[in-house]
């Protein structure tokens, strides 16, 4: 027997309106008891579909839920001990945000399992938790956004459910607080040790919160992996460009060996790569090539040429968009703010990270 | 540059009185936009409600109507048979008819909310409350008087059914088929009324709830309930006073006994012209109506959840 989630060739067609185009189309995932599991991708994929037939809010129209071996598939939504994160915190506008987080522990289910002073020492234990304790009182139309949302947590929480499913739980946030939450929900995460299953489409949230993310597009999981694996060996083009905003360049194996490889450019450039060899030679590739992977240098002290087209200094970095020779393609290049620029128009050489770049289907 | 220096000062001076006398003409033509609201406001308002104090101050003695200054009439309301009998017995009908239409209503109004997904049969459904209005006030109430009758639809299935052996008289001319016909006939102002503020409350909040483990009652009695109270209340309110003021239900399918109060008053005013009493009585019940639309408004304000 598996702990935890198991999703298994999972489809969803909505029915009316002639739709045509499956929502969700073949998920199959495996999330461990204690994960934290990202949903990644962009609107319209089949994010929220997922989540909700996990939740048991849709019926999937194939495949099959297992929850520790046990398949859950048509489990009513109040049965199955999973608690959601509303993108719009879904607060009872007629009860007090003490009353919201006591809502689940007062269900007529879990009747005679807690006593008044129980119910009453576990809200304020959990509103201490989401640093709520002196807003117990207010009613949630008197709160900001981001206190909305650690009430709706607090509410999930409270009831000690093994899985707590979020969708976009901080979309509705400025980007500060955003921040502050994302923190606050992987502190929360690691001291609670529940199954964290999150749908967002903002991939440096993803990355920086999971376990595993799911980049899924259009219904279909692209690759599931650690947010490592996603970033430093997409498995295609699709995840490579959507994940870091990498440039891919197309190229062709020129050799290919046990320990690397040699991808030969448009433009007869050449560039050894540290990825073990999937590929054959003469194989058409796209080169992933990241801006920080990439170096500027004066001309013939890199692998690759070309030529400043833009220059925009963003602070932190000044981020060059450099065209390579006899069109082969447009990267970006990153380059600390302390060197000495680099003019537009003047011809550079680019030296790439071997270990860092990394080649996808064509 | 010294020509447009010297030219500001004069352009400047001429402004001002021009903005003047622009400001006036906007004003003038301001109060012009205002005339007919206030030309409305008073013929059809101040004036009647003039008319009917000046009337309720009178008296009508053999018929004849002769202006007076007494506030005697008014003390008749309370004090003289049938009068506050009546007006309390209307009363009693309103409130049986507005609480009778709510709980008719809030099922009809949860289901067209929150079940039916579809939009073109919620659209099917919601005009179907609405086409009755299409039909004549008096077919509707008279259509009661064909299914309740000793020879009607609902006498002849009993008998039919071997359930009585002779027509019940019990249906219908008496309180009962007033308070059931004003029923059928307002329900669907409560139905549109409890639906408005239901359309208000987000899914996600059932789901929410469902989600915590809560049964289908607990939703309804914890969530829905109380977040659609307003709306109640708001269509309580107007079948109440739908149903307080109705005359053709008491007439048509009422028993002798069943007047209510504005048949009184059209008795007053037709039958024994004694247009001082009718006033009287007609202000008494603007008084009562206004004090219950207050009450009312500060019932929904104070009951009213912020989404
Ligand atoms: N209730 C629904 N009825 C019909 N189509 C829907 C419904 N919900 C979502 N869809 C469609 O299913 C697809 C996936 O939607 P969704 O799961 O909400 O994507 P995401 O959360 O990734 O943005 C979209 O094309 C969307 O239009
Ligand atoms: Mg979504």
């Amino acid at each position: 027997m598996t702990t935890g989630i198991e999703l298994r060739d999972l489809r969803k067609l909505y029915d009316g309106h002639g739709a045509t185009a499956w929502a969700v189309d073949g998920v199959n995932m495996r999330i461990g008891q204690g994960q934290f599991v990202t949903l990644l991708g962009p609107s319209g994929c089949g994010k929220t579909t997922t989540l909700r037939m996990i939740a048991g809010f849709e019926t999937p129209t194939s495949g099959q839920i297992l929850r520790d071996g046990i398949d859950i598939t048509d489990q009513p939504v109040s049965d199955r001990d999973m608690r959601m994160v509303f993108q719009d915190f879904a607060l009872f506008p007629n009860m007090t945000v003490a009353e919201n987080v006591a809502f689940g522990l007062r269900t007529r289910r879990m009747k005679g399992r807690f006593s008044d002073a129980e119910i009453r020492r576990k809200v304020a234990e959990h509103l201490d938790l989401v640093h709520l304790g002196s807003h117990a009182g207010k009613r949630p139309h008197q709160l900001s956004g981001g206190q909305k949302q650690r009430v709706s947590l607090a509410r999930a929480l409270v009831t000690d459910p093994d899985v707590v499913l979020f969708d976009e739980p901080l979309g509705s946030l400025d980007a500060h607080l955003r921040k502050v939450m994302q923190i606050e929900l992987i502190r929360l995460h690691r001291e609670l040790n529940k199954t964290f299953i999150y749908v967002t489409h903002d991939q440096d949230e993803a990355m920086a919160m999971s376990d595993a993310i799911a980049v899924m597009n259009v219904g279909k999981v692209m690759q599931f992996g650690t947010p490592r694996e996603i970033y430093d060996r997409p498995a295609s083009r699709y995840v490579a460009s959507f994940i870091g905003h990498a440039h891919i360049v197309d190229a062709v194996v020129a050799e290919s060996r046990s320990d690397g490889l040699m991808v030969r450019l448009g433009n007869g450039e050449v560039v050894s790569l540290a990825q073990p060899a999937k590929v054959a030679s003469g194989q058409s590739v796209g080169l992933m090539l990241r801006a920080e992977d990439l170096s500027l240098a004066r001309p013939g002290e890199g692998e690759l040429h070309g030529q400043v087209a833009d220059s925009l200094y963003r602070g932190e970095y000044i981020e060059y968009v450099v065209e390579l020779t006899g069109n082969a393609g447009l990267v970006h290049v990153h380059e600390p703010t302390d060197l000495p620029p680099f003019a537009h128009g003047a011809p550079v050489a680019l030296k790439v990270n071997a270990q860092k770049a990394h080649v996808v289907e064509a | 540059m010294a020509q447009a220096a010297l030219s500001l000062p004069s352009q400047t001076g001429g402004a001002r009185p021009a903005v003047r006398s622009a400001r006036r003409i906007e004003r003038r033509r301001m109060l012009l936009w205002l005339v007919p609201p206030i030309a409305w406001f008073t013929v059809f308002m101040l004036v009647p409600y003039a008319l009917l104090f000046y009337y309720s101050l009178g008296q009508a003695e053999d018929m004849v109507f002769t202006p007076g200054l007494s506030l005697r009439n008014f003390a008749r309301v309370f004090t003289d048979e049938p009068y506050l009998g009546v007006i309390l017995k209307s009363a009693r009908i309103g409130l049986m008819t507005s609480v009778l239409s709510a709980i008719m209503a809030y099922p009809l109004a949860f289901c067209l909310a929150f079940h039916v997904r579809s939009a073109s049969l919620k659209f099917v459904l919601y005009l179907l409350v609405i086409v009755p209005w299409w039909a004549s006030y008096l077919v509707k109430a008279y259509a009661w008087k064909t299914i309740l009758g000793t020879g009607g639809i609902l006498n002849a299935t009993l008998q039919g059914l071997g359930l009585t052996h002779e027509p019940v008289r019990l249906f219908l001319y008496n309180e009962f088929s007033v308070v059931l016909t004003l029923t059928y006939i307002f329900t669907p102002f409560a139905v549109l009324s409890i639906y408005a503020q239901l359309e208000r409350v987000p899914t996600s909040l059932i789901e929410a709830a469902r989600n915590l483990g809560a049964s289908a009652w607990e939703i309804v009695f914890r969530i829905v309930l109380p977040i659609s109270v307003p709306g109640v209340i708001a269509g309580g309110i107007i079948t109440f006073s739908l149903a307080f003021g109705d005359f053709v239900a008491p007439v048509l399918v009422g028993g002798p006994d069943s007047l209510m109060i504005s048949n009184i008053v059209i008795n007053l005013l037709g039958v024994a012209f004694d247009w001082p009493m009718a006033a009287a009585i007609g202000l008494v019940i603007i008084a009562l109506g206004l004090a219950l639309i207050s009450l009312s408004g500060w019932l929904e304000e104070k009951t009213q959840v912020r989404l």
